[in-house]
This record gives structure tokens, sequence and C-alpha cells, in this order.
């Protein structure tokens, strides 16, 4: 039932290739698909006809999941799209540094420096301010097609 | 008040000062009205005016603008000001205030009735039906009849036409008033509206009517005889417009004997059985009593003439066939058409027959003959008359039997009424044939009228269908215009064919108003069946052999489409919409072939299985790329859907408790035979099992063949396979099927399948769960259950037990199959029944693990999450009423662990992402879930309520309210009332409160102070909700935890205990007890804010145990309000009106059914007191 992941484990880093082949019809509003090479969620799908007694096709809305650009795309149903792989991990936050990177604790206990944090400034203050509240901070980094980002944040609280 | 100096010259004496103050008034209001015209500041200048609206008795003001501005928009406005006003003043308005209030008002747009400005008048005249209706009750007759006096006077026309017209006017606004429909609240209870209108239709409406006519015969023969325009004619309109709408009224009281006292809450419905007899139509019902001047008086014959001679005049200048006067005499010639009921004598019809002749000869002029006036029409004439014609005969058919009306006709004319009407509606056929646009236009009008005129003589009324019997010359007329219609709709198809798609939404209404369309073409092709089955069968096999030969050489797309055209009018035909009951096979098709009685040669025989024959050719691959195309076999699956329901392996009982139908005996006999043929030829002793394994194989072929066909496959899901497994008699048959066996191999096992859409695929685990209930017994069904399911379960588990789950998991391949997994598990779960709850929920049970491993390894990819949820929820709602106590036990535990994973994932969790979009989305996901989870939480409630069990629960300790409560401890935090505002899920959460705190106050009374406070914290939120039913389930919820208290503390125990005393907030400051806080601001609600009447009730219910709680409160609540009251009067009109609350009616201080009712009344009596003078500021 789930042959093809054989093709791409060559070319993967980690065991994991970056996108993997799926069939348009299957592809439902809030998954993922690449749209002209980059990763997004898709937020509306329609489907039509060519012609009237032709073939169904999708037409997909969907946004970059890194720099929320807006991508269309058409693909006959029986067609396939690439699906990307899209990673999510929680780390707990140790520092922010000066120069715009995350310190982050792994769960093997080393520590993760090489992520930046976002330029945008409102998402800056809402992980900068909950930093700065001194709350244990856990946040999810959402890593697809080699770049990542921080996605989410959750205060676990003083334990 | 009165005796203001209408000329604005100062008058004299201590009057000036005052005046100067007018004058300044009504400058302010003019500066206003003119900047809000040339938009300067329009906040401010809107502030103005609502401050005259509210400020205390702005009359005198009002009048003084009204008799003095010279701004139109500042009288209009002033004119609103007296309405507002003196609706919310009226309680404490004097008697003479009321009246003079009145007749400033009616004397005011008498005295102006010439004047240019029209908008003035009439709010002037809507103002003095407004007060005169909310004074109806008080007035005497005497003070009633001096006003109508005046008006009657006018009406006369002794004053003028101008005058006349404008007294016409006003009895319209009042008519309007007074009618429920477009009747304004006032704030008033409905009983107020309904002794309104029951006091008007006994007592005034004939008179107005009268008057009217009178205002109309007067002024009309000045205008016959007059070749141009005359003003007469703005009063004859507007007498035609009233006398329209008085008929339109919805007459309830016309027997004046039985119905004296009439229910308001069931008075919607009629409960005379002629109307029972069509759906969707008004019809005028006025009794007896209105026969002399309706019928008997020769008043349709003086307005038949008056259209007839205002039909010679269309030439002049200022006549033409649109003109107002026009318009509004047709129309009302088309509401006499309705006419009907006991206004007629009981002598056989005769008199109403009579009636509608001589309004069918009258009408006739407009329709007939069709071809001419189709003519005309294309020519440029306008339609506006002949569509007039046409619902003529649309309200005549629906007050007639198929008989009487087309015997209308054959006294004048050498045919009858159907004939008519099937020539009328050819013609239009053939003009629509012609211009064949998408756009509206007057031919396609027209259809519609005339179809639903043709609905109206054909639907059956009965089961017997008896009533649809038309004569011979009308079935041969219905049959001719069969094929027209048919013939149109296949030119229609083929030029449409290579139209490229259309947009989606587009298609959907056009395809609603499609299937309605063809609902109405079914019925006149049910009305000559004879002819019209054979037709089909000709069309049908031309097309198919033409597809057949022209394959591969000419594009077959246009007779494709014809072909799709054919199927859904061949199978809105042969069978009814089974939506939600059996559906017969239709009553025409029973009975007319009586002497086919051979299998091959009955024509529906024949022509069903040609069509059977046809979708076979789908399963040969090289025919199905070649000529079924997924648009063609989407109508293929729909026919044989719709088809299967009605005649494929009919069920024995049905087929004889059917016969019991009082017709001729040997006919009957024939028509049974042709009947039993008919079902026994696709029965499961003929070729039933043939064709039933064809319709399987060819679904297979749609959902395996036709990858990402999304339309298609889902009307193989859930249209044809729901259709299949939904009636016991034919589930028998699937199991021996190997095509069914086959279907349920390639569901576990086949790749193709696990790439439909996974909602299809969770329809398709129902359907293959359901049709279990085709197997001889329960060990059986559980069986094949748990065969087909195995492979779900397997997968989730030995998924979860892998070592790399976290890495493996996120892969897209594995999070789609997953998908598919649960999809399928949901379906499974939603399909149990009593005979497969066994494996059902065994297959549950053995996921339970997997699922909280895999809750916890998708907790950031909330599609999964989600599916993962609504199985549970699907699953619990399954199971729970049968489970045993060990088993409840398992389950609610389960539950819990459930709940608190999830609770710990998300509770503190924000999203962040640059994409506002994305953001609202990870929203729309979070309260998905949320209503998830409360549906579980319902469903675990409803445990206590609904149990097949065979001990109780509580033998292992579980205890619902509590397992209930403290889910709902744990959901809560995660409701944000942010979230609250998704109405789905508000409406949910407080339903479930509210049910908490009505049946089991106790439970939520022992959550800690935090929790309880959270809680009660959102039912303050659902107060102010704009939804009246939150607010509705809050007040319920309120009542219960102030009554449980109250309650509890009577017989000296702690009730709600703690959360009642003021608990000290970290300031240090002593806080409001949770009821005081609620005393507080359900008053502040009820006296200061905006709400629906209808909440009065349950408010008045929530209010009286809190009162009694907390009395001192009370107590010092009202002083307040009396000492902040400055007015002397008020605040006593307010004292008086808090005394009677509590002690009018005995209410005495139980909570009992009595009390309750006692204490509602008060309220209201309290509210229409006090309410209108508290909000004035």
């Amino acid at each position: 039932m789930s042959d093809e992941e054989h093709h791409f484990e060559s070319k993967a880093d980690a065991g994991a290739s970056k996108t993997y082949p799926q069939q348009a019809g299957t592809i439902r509003k809030n998954g993922y698909i690449v749209i002209k090479g980059r990763p997004c969620k898709v937020v509306e799908v329609s489907t039509s006809k060519t012609g009237k007694h032709g073939h169904a096709k999708c037409h997909f809305v969907a946004i970059d999941i890194f720099t929320a650009k807006k991508l269309e795309d058409i693909v006959p149903s029986s067609h396939n799209c690439d699906v990307p792989h899209v990673n999510r991990t929680d780390y707990q936050l140790i520092d922010i540094s000066e120069d715009g990177f995350v310190s982050l604790l792994t769960d093997n206990g080393s520590t993760k420096d090489d992520l930046r944090l976002p330029t945008d400034e409102n998402m800056l203050t809402q992980i900068k301010d909950g930093f700065a509240d001194g709350k244990d901070l856990v946040v999810s980094v959402m890593s697809a097609m080699g770049e990542e980002q921080i996605c989410a944040l959750k205060d676990i609280g003083p334990k | 008040m009165q005796g203001f100096p209408q000329s604005g010259v100062p008058g004299p004496g201590p009057a000036s000062d005052g005046l100067a103050q007018l004058q300044a008034t009504m400058h302010a209001i003019e500066v206003a009205c003119t900047s809000i015209q040339m938009h300067i500041n329009p906040a401010a200048a809107e502030a103005t005016i609502l401050s005259l609206c509210q400020s205390p008795q702005p009359y005198q003001a009002c009048q003084f603008i009204l008799g003095n501005s010279k701004v139109p928009n500042a009288r209009f406005q002033a004119a609103a000001a007296i309405r507002d006003a003196a609706i919310r003043e009226w309680g404490f308005l004097t008697a003479d205030d009321k009246r003079s209030l009145i007749s400033f008002c009616l004397c005011f747009f008498m005295q102006h009735a010439s004047s240019p400005e029209g908008y003035v008048l009439a709010k002037v005249s809507s103002v003095a039906a407004q007060l005169m209706k909310r004074g109806w009750l008080d007035f005497t007759a005497v003070e009633k009849e001096a006003f109508f006096n005046q008006v009657h006077q006018a009406i006369l026309g002794i004053h003028g036409v101008d005058v006349q017209f404008i007294g016409v006017n006003f009895l319209e606004s009042l008519v309007s008033e007074f009618s429920p429909s477009t009747s304004s609240a006032m704030g008033l209870p409905r009983e107020f509206h309904e002794q309104c209108r029951r006091s008007l239709e006994i007592d005034n409406l004939k008179m107005f009517y009268c008057w009217a006519r009178d205002a109309a015969l007067c002024v009309a023969n000045r205008i016959i005889e007059s070749n141009s325009l005359v003003p007469e004619v703005k009063v004859c309109n507007a007498a035609l417009r009233l006398m329209l709408q008085i008929l339109n009224w919805d007459f309830r009281y016309n027997n004046n004997s039985t119905k004296t006292s009439i229910n308001v809450f069931s008075a919607g419905a009629r409960h005379d059985t002629d109307s029972l007899k069509r759906f969707e139509c008004t019809l005028v019902q006025p009794g007896p009593a209105w026969r002399d001047i309706l019928i008997s008086s020769g008043h349709i014959g003086w307005l038949l003439s008056l259209y007839a001679a205002l039909r010679h005049k269309f030439s002049c200048e200022g006549y033409w066939l649109d003109c107002p006067i026009a318009v509004s005499a047709r129309k009302l010639i088309v509401q006499f058409c309705s006419l009907t009921g006991t206004i007629f004598l009981s002598d056989n019809g005769q008199m109403h027959k009579h009636h509608l002749l001589q309004l069918l000869s009258g009408i006739l002029d407009w329709i007939d003959p069709p071809d001419v006036v189709s003519k005309l029409i294309e020519c440029g004439k306008s339609e506006s008359e002949m569509l007039d014609g046409c619902r003529a005969l649309l309200s005549i058919a629906n007050v007639t039997t198929p008989f009487v009306f087309d015997q209308l006709l054959k006294s004048i004319r050498p045919f009858g009424t159907v004939t008519l009407l099937s020539s009328l509606m050819c013609e239009v056929v053939k003009v629509l044939t012609i211009t064949n646009t998408e756009e509206e236009t007057w031919s396609s009008v027209a259809r519609d009228i005339l179809l639903d005129t043709w609905t109206a003589l054909l639907v059956p009324l009965d089961s017997t269908g008896g009533n649809a019997m038309l004569p011979p010359e009308g079935i041969s007329a219905a049959g001719n215009l069969f094929t027209l219609i048919v013939e149109s709709e296949l030119k229609a198809a083929a030029s449409s064919a290579l139209t490229d798609d259309v947009d989606s939404d587009y298609l959907h209404a056009s395809v609603s108003a499609m299937d309605e369309r063809l609902s109405s073409y079914a019925l006149i092709a049910r009305a000559a069946i004879d002819v019209t089955i054979p037709l089909l069968m000709k069309l049908f096999s031309e097309r198919f052999s033409r597809l057949n030969q022209g394959r591969g050489v000419i594009d077959p797309t246009e007779t494709l489409e014809e072909v799709y055209s054919l199927l859904l009018i061949a199978g809105h035909v042969l069978a009814d919409e089974g939506e939600g009951e059996t559906p017969i096979v239709p009553y025409a098709i029973q009975t007319y072939f009586a002497d086919n009685i051979e299998a091959d040669k009955h024509p529906v025989i024949a022509l069903s299985s040609s069509i059977i024959g046809f979708a076979e050719q789908s399963l040969d691959p090289e025919l199905r790329a070649s000529v079924f195309s997924p648009r063609l076999m989407e109508a293929v699956v729909w026919f044989l859907a719709r088809w299967s329901l009605t005649y494929l392996m009919h069920p024995k009982e049905i087929r004889e408790g059917n016969c019991d139908s009082g017709h001729g005996q040997a006919h009957q006999l024939q028509s049974l035979q042709s009947r039993e043929v008919l079902l026994s030829f696709f029965g499961e002793h003929n070729q039933g099992k043939l064709v039933l394994d064809i319709v399987v194989r060819v679904s297979i072929t749609t959902l395996m063949s036709y990858p990402g066909e999304k339309d298609l496959q889902v009307l193989t899901c859930y249209r044809l396979l729901h259709a299949l497994v939904q009636q016991k008699h034919i589930c028998v048959h699937l199991f021996p099927l190997d095509s069914w066996c086959n279907l349920a191999h390639a569901f576990a096992n086949e790749k193709s399948l696990f790439l439909l859409n996974t909602a299809h695929q969770r329809s398709l685990a129902q359907t293959l769960v359901r049709s279990a209930s085709g197997l001889i017994n329960s060990e059986a069904s559980n069986l094949y259950v748990r065969d087909l399911t195995s492979h779900m379960a397997t997968y989730l588990r030995e998924l979860s037990s892998m070592n790399d789950l976290k890495i493996a998991a996120q892969q897209p391949d594995i999070i789609l199959l997953v998908s598919c997994m649960l999809e399928r598990l949901r379906g499974a779960a939603s399909a149990s029944e009593p005979r497969t709850q066994n494996a059902i929920y065994e297959l549950g049970f053995s996921v339970m693990n997997p699922v909280l491993v895999l809750l916890e390894v998708y907790k950031h990819e909330s599609a999964v999450v989600y599916l993962l949820l609504k199985f549970v929820v699907a699953w619990v709602n399954g199971q729970i009423a049968y489970l045993e106590a060990h088993e409840t036990a398992l389950v609610v535990d389960f539950c819990m662990r459930l709940l608190q994973l999830y609770s710990s994932h998300n509770i503190g969790k924000i999203s962040l992402s640059l994409s506002s979009s994305l953001l609202s989305e990870a929203k729309t996901e979070k309260y998905k879930d949320l209503r998830a989870l409360l549906q579980l939480l319902s469903s675990l409630c409803s445990k206590d309520l609904v149990d097949f069990s065979s001990d109780s629960i509580e033998t292992q300790g579980t205890n619902i309210s509590q397992v209930v409560c403290f889910g709902l401890h744990i959901v809560t935090p995660l409701i944000s009332l942010d979230l609250l505002k998704y109405p789905k899920l508000c409406h949910d959460y407080f339903s479930l409160l509210s049910h908490l705190l009505e049946v089991y106050p106790e439970t939520v009374a022992q959550l800690n102070g935090e929790a309880f406070t959270h809680v009660l914290g959102t039912l303050d939120f659902g107060l102010h909700y704009q939804d009246t039913e939150v607010v509705d389930m809050c007040l319920r919820a309120l009542k219960a935890l102030a009554s449980y208290h109250y309650t509890e503390t009577v017989c000296g125990k702690t009730g709600l205990g703690l959360h009642i005393a003021g608990l000290k907030d970290p300031g240090g400051n002593l806080q409001e007890g949770i009821l005081s806080r609620f005393l507080r601001s359900l008053l502040q609600l009820l006296l200061f804010e905006d709400y629906s009447p209808d909440l009065v009730s349950s408010a008045a219910d929530a209010l009286l145990p809190l009162i009694l709680c907390e009395q001192g409160l009370y107590q010092r609540l009202g002083n307040e309000l009396i000492e902040r009251q400055a007015n002397l009067t008020l605040r006593s009109r307010l004292e008086n009106a808090l005394q009677s609350l509590t002690s009018a009616n005995q209410l005495s201080s139980t909570l009992d059914r009595i009390n309750y009712q006692r204490f509602r009344k008060n309220l209201n009596n309290f509210l229409i007191e006090v309410r209108g003078f508290l909000r004035t500021k």
C-alpha cells in the first residue's frame, strides 16, 4: 500500500525524502502541497471538468507555509502532485541571543543554535514577550524542504 | 399640546418664549437633515435627530416642525419622532393626548393632500396607522368611529381627488399595520397583534373594502369617458390596490360560529381541509359574509369591464399595458381566481364554476389564441398581460379539480381548458427552443408558471392519485406537449454540449431548478404514459445506436449530452424521489398498461432494460474509454440509484398491501396483473439478481476506474450504494453475489480504493458495514464486520508500535494512510446497529491505545487530530447505550484520558504564522476539535437517559454526571470567549452546560472555585449573545442554578455553599457572590438593554429564584432605581410597579409551577409599565 517510499529513500536526508507524490484528487483542504517548488498549505480546493464530457481537474489555492504567499495550481484529478514532508519538533527555549538566534534544548540534551528568530515584528514580540516574562516556553519548529521556522509556542508553566 | 399656531407667527403672551425654543429645535433638525443629504458630518446629524426621537414628550416640537418647516426631510423626521416617542410613552399618555396625536396626523395629511412631497404624507399616514393600532384595544367604538368618519368623508371624494387618494392610502397603511407579516412590533406581545387583527377582520375589513369599491366606482366612469389621463386614475389605482391588499388578507374568522377563542400559537395552520389540497399557494377564503359584495353584486363583471375599457385606451396618451392602473386591475383579477371556500354556496360547485367561468372569459383575450399572442410579444408587445393570464390559469388550477378545470372553457369554446393550456405551453416551449439563452426571458418565466399549473393539476392528492385523471382530450394534449418538451430539451442539450465548464456555484443553483422542472415534466409524461414511455424508448435507442455506429468516427459529445438529458428525464418519469421514505411505483405506471401483461411487451420493462443494458456496457474498458465519459456515468449512476429504489427486488408485502384502492373491479384486476408483471420481472425470481449484479459491478467500476472523478464517486457512494443497503429486501440479495464480495475484498486490499477521497471511503465503510443487515443472523454479521474492518485496526496497531514512529509518522504517505484508516473507522463506527454492535465495540476497543499514541504523535497535525476525535465521537455515540457497566467504565476512562491528552497539548498554545488566513484556519480547526469534544461529552451524558445494558453502571462506581462534569472542567479552559463566537460551538457548549446545570446542579456545585467561576463567566457571556436560543439556554441554566440553591438552603443545606459567599480577589477586596452578580446583570439586561420579547418568560423563570436567594440585594437595587428617577410621577409609577412585581397575583416565595407562572405575568406587566421611560435618556 505504501510502496512509494522506497523510491525516495536514497536521496533523502535522515531517511526521509523532502516530498512524496500523491494523487491530486486525494489532497484535501488543510493538506500540504508543493506549488512552484514551495511547500504550501491548501486553503481551498475546487473541482471542474475540462469540457462537459472531459475529465476532472482540481484547482488548488494554497499558502506558502514559510512566506505566507498565496499560490495557485490546476492539476488533473488523476495526476500526481508533490506533497512536502512537513516535520514539526518541539524544543524547550533556553535563550534568545542578541544577534537574532535562539538557543533550543533538544530531546537528547544537546542544544540547537542555528535557528534564526522570525523577522516579522508581530511574531517576534510574541516570542520575546513570553520569554521575557520568565515563562517556561516550548517552541514547535516546522521544517519542510530544507527550511525551518518556529510555528507555535506553548507555555508549559512552572513545574 | 394642540392648538399650535400653524402660521408660525409669534403668538401673544407667554407662548413667545416657548416659541423661540421651538424654532431653535426646528432649525437644528433642518440643519441636521440638510447635512445628512450633503454628507457633512452625518454622525453628528444623526445624533441630533436621534435626540429628538429620544427626548421626553417631543410632540409639541414635532408638530411645530410639521406645520412650519420648509424642509421636507425635517417634516419626515418629525413624523418619525412622534411615532417613536408615542409608542415608547404610550403607557402614560393621557387619553386626550393619544386622541389628539392621532387626529393631528389625520388632519395633517388631509390638509396637505395636494403637497408634492408624497413621502412625508405617506410617513404621517403610517404614523397615524401605527398609533391607531397601538391604542386599538383601548379606544371605545365611538372614538374609532370618529376617526373613521373623517377618513370615510375623504374617501367619498367630498374634499376632492387628492384627499380621496390620501384617504385610501391611509387605509392601505392601516391594513398593512394590522396584517401580522407587515406589522411593526412596537414591543408588544403577539397576543396583542392577534387581538387587533381579529378585531379588524371582524369589524372593519369588509367596510374598508366597500369604501374602496365605492371610491373606484365613482371615479371609474370619469376615467372611461375621458380620452386622456385624468387625476382620477390615481384614486382608482389606489382603490384597486387597497382591494387587492384586503383580498390578500389571511382570513381566519370566516366561520362566525365556533372559533371564538383561537389559540395564537397554532393559528398559523389553516384548519379547513380544502387548503390541504395544494401547497405553496395563497387561497383567498373570506367566508360567507363576503358573498354579497364580492360575488352577488356584479362586482367582478364591473372589474372585468373596467379592464376591458382600459385595454381600449392603451393607444391613448398616459395609458399603456404596464401603466399602474392596468397592472393593479390585472392583479386584482388574478387574485379573484384564487377565491374559494365557504364564500360560495354549497350548490355542488355551481356558483364557484360560474364565478371562474366569468373570470376566464375575461382573461381569455390575454392568452388566446396562443400563437398570435406569442408572436406579438416577440415583436415587442409587453409580455405582462400574457404572464398575468398564465398566473390566472395557475390560480384556477389550484382551486379546481382537473376535470372541472377542463370543462370551464368547453361552454364557450370547442375545446377544453387543458387543450388551451397545452397549446399555450407549446408556444412558449417553441419560443424557448429558438431563443435558447441562459438568461431569464419572458418565455422561461411563462414556462415556469405554466409548469406550476400542470403540477397543480396533475400532482396526485392521495396514494390512489384518483384526482389526477384528465379527460381523453387532455391526455393527448399532455402527450403532445411532452413530445415537444423533450425535443426542446434535447436540442438545448446538444447545443450546450460543447460549451466549456460553467461556474460550479451557478451549476448547483441551476441543477436544483432543473430538478424541479423535471419533476413537472414527469407529471405531464405520466398523464399520457402510453405515448410518452414508447417515445422515450425510441429516442434512447436512436441515440444508443448512433453512439455505437459512430464510435471512433464522429465526435460523440452532442449525443452524450442528449443521452445525459434523456437519462434525467426518464429517471423522473419512471420513479419518484426516494428521499426519506420508500418510493412506490408511480400510480400512472401501475395502472395504465392494462393490456400489456406480457413482460416482453411491457413498455416500462423495455425502457428500463434497455437503459440497464446500456449501463452494463460501461463495464467494458474499451467502450468505457470511448463512450462513457464521467458526466455520462454520473447520469447513469443517478438513474440506477433512483430506479433501483423503486423497482429492484420489490418486496412482497408492499406489493400486496397496496391493492385496496377502490376502482372498477375488472380494471383493477387487469392493472394488478400488469403491475405484478412489472414488479416480478425485476424481482428475486426473475431478472432481479442479474440487474443487482450489474448495478454493483457498475459501482465498482466507477470507484476504481474513474480516478479522481469526485462528483461521480459522490453519486456512487452516497446515492447508489446507499440506495442498495438502505432496504433490507435488497440487502439480503447482496451477499450471494460475487460482485459484492469483490467490493468488500477490494475495500480492504485494493490500492485504488485508498485513493478515493477520504470522505468517500468513510461512506463506503458505512455502506459495507450496514449491508450486514442482509445476513442471516447476528453471528454472521459480526463475523463479516470483523473481517471487513480488521485491516484498519491492524494497521493502526502496527503503526503505533513502530520504534521510529515519531519520524515515520510525519511522512506524507503515512499521514494519508492513517487518515484513510481513521475515516474508514469512523464510517464503520457510525454504521453500528444492534446486531453488529459487538464487532464495532471490539473494533474500537482494540484501537483505544493506538488512538492515544497517535494523538500524541500527531499533536501538531490538526487534520489527523480532528479525524481521531471524530472517530471516537462516532464510536462512543453508537456504543454508549449498549455498554455493560465494566465496558462503560473502560470507555469513560479512555475518553477522559483522551480529553486530558488533548488539553495538555493545546492549553496555552499559540500558533505563529505570517499568514493571517492560516492563523484563522488554525482557529477554525480548534473550534472544530472542541465541538467534537463537546459532542463526546454529550454522548456520555446520554448514558443516564438511554441505557440498554443489563446492569446499572453504578455497580462499577461510574457516575456519569461526575464524569461529564470533570470532562467539562478539562474542556472549558480551552474554550476562550473568542472561540464562543463560532455560533455552532456556542450553541453546543451552552446546551451541554444548561443540561448539566438543570439535571445535575449538585455535581456542578462541587467544582473547585476557579473552574466554577470560569464556567459561570461563560454563562454571563452567553446572556449577552445575539442568538436568542443561546440566551434562552443560559437563562434556563441560571434558573436551575438559583432554584437549586434556594431549595437547598430552605431545607437548611449549604446549596452552592462557598460559591455564593463573596470571595476576596487578590487585592483583598470583597467580590460579590455569583448569584448577586447574576441578579444585577439580569436586571440590567431586562430593564436597559435590547432583547427579543420571546425571552421574557425564561428571564422571569431565572429572575424569580435569584430574587428569592438575594432578597437584600434586590431591595437595594430597587431603591437605587427609584432614587435615580428625578421625575416624581414616574418615580411613583416605578415604586408601584416594583411593588406589584413581587406582590401582585398572590405571588408567594415557593418555586412551584403556579408561582413561576404568576411571576411571568407580573414581569411582563412590569416591563410594559416601566421600560418605556427607564430607557429614555
